[in-house]
């Protein structure tokens, strides 16, 4: 186990800090990084967990766990309209900047293979 | 065509088949009221990604992403349900977003998504309503798209009761002449203007949108989309030329 954490730290270590520890501790799954990357390219989006769901083509049983943790993580609010409970993306602009750089650096194949490394790993 | 452009805090029903053009209409409403008018626009979609509106918008020339970093145009995700309810109550986000950006203009694509918040016809018709009323209540001149199934001919559904509570109704159509297939924009309703009444053939271009071009000339029949010649033109070309 010392190993692999040795391994995962060497693979992780030229990520600028505040990106890695955005991966560690809020990319936590594949769900999420696709939740997170909807909503970075369609930030106003304003809805229900059955409907975002839909919007990411997967169930709500799947979606809507990921939601909440991202809700708990910072990454989304949650708020009532009427008796709906609706998720959106945070309005902290720290936030949305960590959101972007996250995007951002996944266009690198590089860093995409450290951070599918680094979640298959927290669901083992 | 509209007898001077859509009425200020007015709600405006375009209905058409897929791809004639309904919310690339939208757009040019929204795109021309900032660039034109000074007039910030709100986007209220309940299917397409607000990405593809970006992609949409920039094939048409329309930078949409750098007008929304202006502050001039919001384009919200979201359902009927929530639009609905968020409405309903006082503070709601899209009020918000109104009062804070001073928008005046909206586009809600598509309205026939409120079709399945009930199968009720009376019910649909009061939440149509209701929601329009709140968009004048904001004080928004709206453009609401509806769509329609059929590709050519008449509407699929003469039970849509939409129609009625909109203050202007037009249709785009696809119309078949001659083995081409051509576009046709009919004003339908328009209420407190005398708006043309002829069918026009439009077109649409970059940087435009929808381009009005000439009429229909020497045909009948154009809104079954199966159009013939005039008795008229028959006569001459059996006869004269």
């Amino acid at each position: 186990m010392a190993e692999h954490d040795d391994f995962t730290a060497k693979l992780m270590e030229d990520m600028p800090d505040d990106l890695l520890e955005f991966v560690k501790t809020k990319v936590t799954s594949f769900i999420k990084w696709d939740l997170i990357r909807f909503f970075h390219e369609n930030p106003d989006t304003v809805d229900t967990a059955e409907n975002i769901a839909r919007y990411a083509g997967r169930s709500i049983a799947a979606v809507e766990p990921e939601l909440e943790e991202l809700e708990a993580s910072g990454i989304m609010q949650r708020k009532l309209i009427g008796d709906k409970s609706v998720f959106t993306l945070t309005d902290d602009p720290e936030m949305r900047r960590l959101i972007s750089a996250f995007v951002h650096a996944c266009e690198d194949r590089q860093f995409r293979v450290k951070a599918v490394y680094h979640i298959i790993r927290g669901m083992q | 065509m509209l007898g001077g452009g859509f009425l200020p805090q007015s709600a405006n029903l375009v209905e058409g088949a897929p791809g004639t053009g309904k919310s690339t209409l939208g757009m040019q409403f929204i795109y021309n009221g900032i660039v034109k008018y000074n007039e910030p626009g709100l986007i209220l979609t309940f299917e397409e990604f607000p990405q593809q509106y970006y992609a949409d918008a920039a094939s048409m020339g329309w930078d949409f992403a750098k007008l929304e970093k202006e502050g001039m145009l919001k384009i919200i995700m979201t359902s009927p349900e929530v639009s609905h309810s968020d409405l309903e109550n006082v503070g709601g986000i899209i009020e918000t977003y109104v009062a804070d950006m001073g928008i005046k203009r909206v586009v809600v694509d598509s309205i026939t998504h409120f079709e399945r918040l009930t199968t009720d016809p009376i019910e649909l018709r009061n939440i149509q309503y209701g929601f329009i009323n709140a968009l004048k209540r904001e004080g928004l001149t709206s453009l609401l798209t509806k769509e329609s199934a059929t590709l050519l001919g008449e509407s699929a559904n003469p039970n849509s009761d939409i129609a009625f509570v909109v203050d202007s109704y037009s249709i785009l159509r696809y119309v078949e002449i001659d083995s081409a297939v051509s576009k046709a924009l009919l004003v339908l309703k328009m209420r407190g203007s005398n708006h043309a009444k002829d069918i026009r053939q439009y077109e649409i271009e970059p940087n435009v949108g929808i381009q009005l071009k000439e009429k229909f000339q020497g045909r009948e029949g154009i809104l079954s989309g199966n159009p013939r010649r005039s008795m008229a033109d028959a006569f001459d070309e059996a006869f004269i030329k």
